[in-house]
């Protein structure tokens, strides 16, 4: 999900954003690319669609919501439409799962296209579509995805060799449709607790084209698009499942005639030899295999207590690691910027406080980049035994890292409260600078410091976007309270969890933040010293 | 015990950044030096430059033969190796210590802190922290935190401001029979004359941008 904004437009193109390529290149040149390309894009972006969007009204534009799979063919379909006179399109591309809810409790958008029938049923149910009018136009194969250095064929049962396997997110389409797979091949219970999830299909795959999963079971047309894998094995057959991709217009829209129009224009000659050309298999005569999916959609329904109370647990645990490891560089960086004038000053300060601003997903692709196994940092790290990518460590180093602009901040601030000249006197005094900030500036400073822990605590309570780019959304050992609701959002099973997860977090991030004040305040009264003269 | 005969103080210092700039040269082998003159003139930086905690201005600081700043090849002693009992204007106490825990800071034995607050008449406050203090004690305990670190040199900045007339004459004569028991040279900052008479033999006047003696 990190090599994709999470809704798209077909005005700024899923691909521009060339990840692929950036991650050949240095993290430096990675970032400058993202700087200098960043407005490039967009500036093109406006040039092609802004005209496009002034000159037709809104109310005429369909809004397309579509399984994150169909990115790349849907808007070539659509781009045919528009040159025979359809309607304008605009796509919002993410999890099936996803639209689905967003579908049901926005009442906007005008089409749907599903990755899963289940979800067209769950939205007949909420009375969000009308089931008759919905199309089965394409079916999409699983297939094993390796990375390039693993011989091919992978037979499932070779599985069991591999370290980790990635699949999508288990209330995704595409992680549903894996775990059946798996257990149509008979191996799922033993290689289970090998799976790690990617939020979507793409985000699983991602992680095999980069080297830090060996294999991962994705979309057949995902895996062609991507050069970096290979395909070892097909799920082909009746006994395996399918990707059914369904079409269907949304009650909510207000051209029901033009958006039932572009459904059966996919379905129908104009659409389905774009859908072949990207590998999709035309749509299937056979009913899908409701039982199977329905029993794994309902799992998450099972010991609702148990991964609640993990979540939180994890969730403490991760940030009170990255409070207690980012404790010592907070405290020297902090002291260094506010106490030390040197050449690069200002540079080091912009690049420790820069997670503050640079989107968290950004800032855990750079970690993944410079921490992952098959990088030489994150090798030589693995080599001794933690390895980063999807444990609690590259959970919390992800906190850490996203946490530590606050620390340094409040730290800082907390040493400059301090008058140098307290410091000077002790030097007269006979205390060299290192004893000086262990016996005057340290205990000054110090309820500043804790404020400034509790903000980083609280900071990584709430880490996300960086956590499930570099370690994954692994339930016990990175899904924190934050990644679980998450979870639990692409499930219609969930709501009811969520709340309690939701109160779990507010709870203790208010508690958190009352500490950081409490602190505050003290930090101001041990300095008081200074106004009563 | 004789005043330390052997006493040369010697400054030849360019300070640009006090307002307008201070030329300062100084030459004396007196041990009692009070540089008087108008506040911002730049007396208080004279001190900070001979504790050590300035390091902006170019030129030379000589101590009897120990040389303590030579900006031509670089010779610089760090304030922690100077050994000056420094008192800011600010009389800034340690807020985190208690009055003892700060008198004791440069290193000095209980028996002789004890005896040290006694002598300033401060001996009831030691276990008291330094915010509950009114100026005239603080000034004290600042005072007598440098002269129990064993102090060379004494560098006080209007250090009895804060305190009235029949007590500041009582203190300058503790701290002037203390620092001729000990040969101890005493380098004082002040506005006032009265200060100045009571402690000084020698008395050097800031203004117009240069330092001369009177």
């Amino acid at each position: 999900m990190f090599h994709k904004a999470k809704t798209s437009t077909r005005w700024v193109q899923p691909r521009a954003l060339s990840l692929r390529e950036l991650r050949r290149k240095s993290i430096l040149a990675a970032v400058w690319s993202a700087v200098l390309l960043a407005p490039m894009q967009l500036s093109g972006a406006s040039l092609t669609g802004g005209s496009r969007t002034t000159e037709q009204a809104s109310d005429s534009v369909l809004l397309v919501l579509a399984a994150a799979s169909l990115a790349d063919v849907l808007p070539r379909i659509g781009d045919e439409w528009e040159r025979l006179g359809g309607t304008p399109l605009v796509f919002s591309f993410d999890a099936t799962s996803r639209l689905a809810v967003q579908a049901s409790q926005s009442g906007a958008g005008d089409i749907f296209f599903s990755a899963d029938p289940q979800w067209i049923r769950w939205l007949d149910e909420q009375g969000t579509v009308s089931l008759g009018s919905a199309v089965h136009f394409a079916a999409n194969e699983l297939v094993i995805a390796v990375s390039q250095d693993i011989s091919v064929p992978v037979e499932p049962d070779m599985l069991l060799g591999f370290e980790r396997i990635a699949l999508a997110g288990e209330n995704v389409p595409a992680g549903k449709y894996a775990r059946t797979a798996l257990e149509k091949a008979g191996v799922w219970s033993e290689i289970e607790k090998d799976v790690v999830r990617g939020g979507s299909v793409r985000g699983a795959l991602e992680w095999v084209a980069r080297g830090e999963v060996p294999a991962g079971i994705v979309y057949r047309t995902d895996a062609e698009a991507e050069p970096s894998v290979s395909i070892a094995f097909v799920f082909e057959g009746p006994e395996y499942p399918q990707a059914q991709y369904w079409g269907v217009p949304l009650g909510s829209t207000a051209h029901e005639e033009s958006a039932a129009d572009f459904v059966n224009f996919v379905l129908g000659d104009a659409g389905q030899p774009f859908l072949r050309e990207a590998g999709f298999s035309p749509p299937q005569s056979f009913v899908a295999d409701g039982e199977a999916q329905g029993q794994a959609a309902g799992d998450t329904g099972d010991d609702l207590v148990a991964s609640v109370s993990s979540a939180v647990r994890l969730s403490l645990i991760v940030a009170f690691l990255a409070t207690l490891v980012g404790l010592v560089p907070a405290v020297g960086l902090g002291w260094v910027l506010a106490r030390r004038d040197f050449r690069g000053k200002t540079v080091l300060s912009t690049i420790v406080t820069a997670p503050l601003v640079i989107p968290p997903v950004v800032t855990g692709f750079l970690l993944l980049s410079v921490l992952g196994a098959s990088t030489p940092l994150g090798g030589l790290i693995a080599s001794l035994g933690f390895p980063v990518p999807f444990t609690i460590l590259g959970a919390s180093i992800a906190a850490l890292v996203v946490g530590l602009p606050l620390y340094v901040i409040s730290v800082r601030g907390a040493f400059e409260a301090v008058d140098p000249m307290y410091e000077e006197l002790s030097w007269t005094l006979g205390c060299s600078p290192w004893k000086t900030f262990f016996r005057v500036s340290l205990p000054l400073a110090l309820p500043g410091i804790a404020a400034g822990a509790v903000l980083a605590f609280a900071r990584s309570l709430g880490e996300f976007g960086a956590t499930v780019v570099l370690a994954g959304n692994v339930e016990g050992s990175t899904r924190t309270i934050a990644l679980a609701v998450y979870t639990l959002l692409e499930s219609p099973t969930g709501r009811e969890t969520v709340w309690v997860l939701v109160g779990a977090s507010v709870i203790i991030s208010l508690i958190a933040l009352l500490g950081f004040e409490v602190l505050s305040r003290r930090q101001k009264r041990r300095l008081e010293d200074r106004h009563a003269r | 015990m004789p005043a330390d005969t052997n006493f040369h103080l010697g400054l030849d210092l360019e300070i640009p950044f006090t307002g307008g700039g201070l030329r300062v040269e100084l030459n004396t082998a007196s041990t009692r030096i009070a540089v008087v003159g108008p506040s911002g003139s730049g007396k208080s930086t004279i001190l900070r430059i001979l504790a050590g905690v300035e390091r902006r201005a170019y030129g030379t600081v000589l101590v009897k033969e120990h040389c303590w700043q030579d900006s031509s090849n670089g010779t610089w002693v760090p304030s922690w190796d100077r050994r000056v009992g420094w008192v800011p204007q600010e009389t800034l106490l340690f807020p985190h210590l208690t009055v003892r825990e700060n008198l004791s800071y440069g290193g000095a034995l209980p028996d002789w802190v004890s005896e040290t607050a006694a002598l300033l008449q401060i001996g009831d406050l030691l276990d008291r922290r330094s915010r509950r203090l009114s100026g005239g004690e603080r000034q004290r305990v600042a005072l007598g935190r440098a002269l129990l670190s064993k102090p060379r040199l004494l560098l006080l900045d209007e250090p009895f401001s804060a305190l009235d007339r029949p007590l500041r004459g009582e203190l300058s004569e503790l701290v002037s029979d203390w620092a001729l028991d000990r040969s101890v040279p005493i380098v004082l900052v002040s506005h006032d004359e009265e200060d100045a008479k009571w402690l000084a033999e020698e008395r050097w006047h800031v203004g117009g941008g240069s330092l001369r003696k009177e």
